[in-house]
This record gives structure tokens, sequence and C-alpha cells, in this order.
């Protein structure tokens, strides 16, 4: 028998399926047929037959089986969320079911016509009587390329850094001018304008129209961000909103290329991107400072809500009002504590208890004078009584008999002492005349001296012949005389 | 003239710039370590914060304009 070829070239050997069977419960209960009927052709049941395709499907089939074809016949089923579909190619149909848990992680929608790669396993659907491929997985072909682009993409600005937080520039809390780069003719231009109005309706909005899919969209996207940055001293933009509506991988892919994710980077102004539907991310959204989900959210990512703000500006008022009377209210306690106190009650008090003092400083100071002065006056009059009873002319009459008397003693004293000493002297005068040699003179003695030895000659030994004496007589007249003989 | 002058200036503050000085005036107020005559003063200004920032809330002129970019075409 031939083998039949399938799509990846697997050869599938019958006989190799019928060895199998002989070992299998199916196979010896196909024997035991054989063995009663043994001279007629087998007879199988409907379920039996189809059990025998479904083992030797089973048996000989890839686990996984990927298949490229185009999608004819999509139907979805209302109640079971269920898919069914042909997938087809020149010469022949491949029926598919697809469950509706596999098809929820889908991220586009299929239509037919749509070239596919299925994902799944070749099974026998025993009722329908048919084999299909289960399939888990679709992508749309083309869009695998640009699902790596993507995937590249988001790796390589990820290294570089682009999405990390730190480089994420807050968004001003309460906006007054917001650029909206967006297709001027699309939906989400409305959605964007209309959420933020919603919210915040005192704000400036600034559209700047771009075409956000097609040809040369993202090189104009990123030349629209650069251009609103370096024009922005004259825009004074807070905040800019980059967006656009819901579409397939390939209407979002402007958003997904390098040149405006860069430009969303080195933006000064910070950027909320409002791109596609809820469950798409794209390379713009990784690198804003905030996402939006929908352009539809971008009011919530932008702007505060107008009533809870005011709600907020009552509540400080509230604040304010009752901060203020509260300071007040004490003020006006301290107030009236102070006024209560003695100082204010009775002002001239401190005055008058020092008028007091100083009447009563004055009345001791008069006092002590007036003392002071009587006993001053008492001892002058003590004073007075003794320099009275003293008499100093009496004493004085008496002092000068006293010194008369006084003076006539010492001059007597002085006489007498006078008198005395004279007497004294002339006796002492006699005497010392008596004792003088040269008295005996006068009574014819006569002193020799030798001149030689100015000596007084007393014997021979004194003199030599030759010799000249000198001989004092009385009246102190002298004589020069010569030994010639002795 | 004191009084005018402030609020003067108050009318071209930001609401960003008039929310940060409300903040900071209830702050002081609340603290109470200003002398009364100054938060009496901080009080009416920090009113005048509040009326401005109502006045630019309820301006709500929802005005969009249109950015060309032509105008920067030389640039390019």
């Amino acid at each position: 028998m031939r083998g039949f070829v399938l799509d990846q070239g697997l050869r599938i050997d019958i006989r190799a399926v019928l060895s199998y069977n002989r070992s299998g419960s199916l196979a010896s209960r196909c024997r035991f047929y054989s063995n009663k009927m043994q001279n007629k052709a087998k007879i199988y049941t409907v379920s039996e037959i189809n059990l025998l395709i479904q083992s030797v499907l089973k048996s000989n089939l890839p686990a996984k089986i990927i298949v490229q074809a185009e999608i004819s016949g999509w139907k979805q089923q209302y109640n079971s969320g269920h898919c069914y579909f042909l997938l087809k190619d020149e010469s022949g149909i491949l029926p598919c079911v697809m469950w509706s848990s596999n098809f929820s992680s889908l991220r586009f929608s299929p239509e037919d016509g749509m070239s596919v790669l299925a994902t799944g396993r070749v099974d026998v659907f025993l009722k329908g009587g048919k084999y299909q491929l289960y399939v888990d997985r679709l992508e749309q072909l083309g869009v695998g390329a640009l699902q790596l682009a993507f995937e590249q993409m988001v790796r390589k600005l990820r290294a570089e850094g682009l999405f990390d937080d730190i480089h994420k520039k807050p968004i001003p809390t309460y906006p007054e001018r917001i650029g909206i780069l967006t297709s001027e003719s699309g939906a989400a231009l409305h959605d964007i304008v209309d959420s933020i109005f919603h919210r915040w309706p005192c704000v400036d909005l600034f559209l700047y129209p771009v075409p956000v899919q097609g040809e040369g969209a993202a090189e104009q996207i990123a030349a629209a961000i650069r251009d609103i940055n370096e024009r922005n001293e004259k825009l004074r933009l807070d905040v800019l909103i980059v967006g656009r509506g819901g579409g397939s991988l390939e209407d979002l892919w402007a958003f997904n290329e390098e040149v405006p994710a860069r430009a969303v980077f080195e933006s000064k102004i910070p950027i909320i991107s409002a791109v596609g539907h809820e469950v798409d991310t794209t390379i713009a959204d990784l690198v804003a400072d905030r996402r939006a989900s929908t352009p539809t959210k971008a009011g919530v990512e932008a702007v505060p809500d107008i009533r809870d703000v005011l709600a907020a500006l009552s509540n400080r008022q509230r604040i304010l009002n009752n901060d203020i009377k509260r300071r007040l209210e004490l003020a006006q306690q301290n107030l009236k504590t102070i006024l209560a106190s003695a100082v204010f009650r009775n002002p001239l008090l401190p005055v008058r208890n020092r008028e007091q003092q100083l009447d009563e400083f004055v009345g001791r100071l008069v006092e002590t004078a007036k003392e002071l002065l009587a006993v001053t006056r008492e001892s002058l009059h003590a004073a007075y009584e003794q320099v009275v009873k003293i008499e100093p002319h009496l004493l004085l009459a008496k002092k000068t008999v006293e010194l008369n008397e006084l003076r006539n003693r010492v001059i007597a004293a002085v006489v007498a002492v006078a008198n005395s000493k004279r007497m004294q002297l002339t006796a002492q005068e006699n005497r010392l005349a008596g004792l003088n040699p040269k008295s005996v003179l006068q009574r014819g003695y006569s002193i020799t001296t030798a001149p030689k030895t100015g000596l007084l000659v007393r014997t021979l030994e004194d003199i030599e012949v030759g010799d000249f004496l000198i001989t004092e007589l009385s009246e102190e007249n002298l004589i020069e005389s010569r030994v010639t003989k002795k | 003239m004191a009084k005018n002058k402030s609020q003067s200036d108050i009318s071209k503050l930001s609401f960003e710039q008039a929310i940060k000085e409300l903040t900071g005036i209830v702050e002081k107020i609340e603290q109470g370590k200003i002398p009364l005559q100054d938060s009496l003063t901080q009080y009416e200004k920090g009113m005048a914060l509040i009326k401005h920032c109502r006045t630019i809330l309820q301006k709500a002129e929802q005005r969009i304009e249109k950015i060309s970019a032509e105008e920067n075409s030389e640039d390019r």
C-alpha cells in the first residue's frame, strides 16, 4: 500500500499501523470478528472504524502540527465562544476548531482570507465523522515578523535604559496647556479632547496634526515631538499626549518604531502615550513618561478631576476659616485675661504705691534730721557748760604767776651756778700757776737746753766741751753760752 | 496699597503656583507659629488665592488651537 504525504513531509506507513494494532485491544477485537466470519470481508461498526482511524492518527502524527494556510468560513459560536473555520490552500481544506479559551488570548480578529500559521493537533471528531485541526495558537502571517521586530526593539531599548523609571518625568498636577499629537481626522482626537475637558475644562488644548499610520508616519511623529520641544518656549505646553485609536499591529506600527521612541525619550515636555486598545502595548507606551491604556483614558492620566479639585479648595477654605477663627478667639481670650489683670483694673496703683513709699521716706528723713539737730544742740550746750566751768581768765593769771616764779628761780639758779663755776676756775688758775715750771724762773732758777740734742741739760753727760747751750731765764729771756770746761 | 499689589500678584499666578502658595499658607496658620497680625494677612491672601483658583477653574473656555507645523518649515 502506498503511504500518503502530509504538509510536513511525514510519511505514514499503513503496514506499520496494522502491526501496531495487532497488539492493541481494538486489534484483538478485529481478530475476533475476522475469526467468526472467516470467509467474509471484515465488518466494522461506525464507532469502531472511527476509533480505529483515531488511534491510527494519534499514533502516527506528531503531537504538535503547524499549518500555514488561509482562513475560510470563519465562524464564532455566539454562546460558547468556540470558533470553527477551515484552513485552505489551492487544492484542499482542513476543518479547524479553536476553543474560546485559546481564542481569548488572540491579539487580532481572524477574518476569511487571512493568511495564518495555525498550531495544534489533528484528531478525529467521532460524532462528526471527520478529522480536524484543534488549533491552540493562531498567528497572523507576516505579523509574526513584526512581532519579532517589536520584541527585538523592546530588548534593545530596554538595555539602553529608555524604559527606566528614573527617566520618567512627572506629569504636572494641574496642566494649563496640553499638546495633542494625533491625526486630525481620527476618532482618537475626540476621545482625548472629551476625556480631558470632561475632567478639567479649564485647560487649553493644542492639536498638532500628524499622520498616525502608514509610510513615514513614524518619522513625522518624531519630527513633530522635536518641533514642539524646540518651540516650547513660545508654546509653553505642560504635557504632550501622543496617541491614536485601536487597530491592527500594522496600524499601530508607527508607535513601535525606534525614531519616535527616541524622540519621546528625549522630549523635555512630559509625554503621555494613548495608543490603541487596552491590550495593545507599543514601544511608545513603554518609553513615555506615563501611559493611558486608550485615548479615552488620556484625560485620567493627564489632568485632575475639577470636582475633586473644587472640593479640595472648599476644604482648604474651611480649614483656613476654622484656623483663623480659632486663632482670633484665642487672641481675644488672651486679651480678656490681660485686661482682667490687676494692672489694667487699677492702672495707677503702682504709681500710688510708689508715692506712698516716697512719703514714708520723706517723713523718716525729716524725723531723722530733727533728731540729729536736737542731739547736736544738746552736746553743744554740754560743751559750753564745760567751757564755762574751766574759767580761762583765772587760769591764765595763775599760770602767769607760776611762770614768773619759775623764771626767777631759773635765773637765780643760773647765777648761783655761774658764781660757783667762776670760783672753781680761779682756784684752779691759782693751782695751775703754782705748778708752772717756768714760775720758778722768777725765783732765780733757769733752764738750760742743749740745742744739739734739744734736751734739758741735767748731767755732765748731757754736754760736751765746745757745745753751745741756751739758758732760759724769767720773762722768756734767753742767753747763749759755750762749754769751756767741765 | 500693599494689599492691592499682592492681589494683582495673585492674579498672575498659575493654578499650580496658587495651590502651592495656598498650601504653604494653610500650613503656616495651622502651626500657629506666625504672629496674629501676619496670620490675618496670610488668611486674606489665602482667601484671595482660593478665589483666584476658582476663577481659573470656572473659566472653562475649552479652547483647542491648532499648531501648524508649517510656520517652522524652514527647520526641516
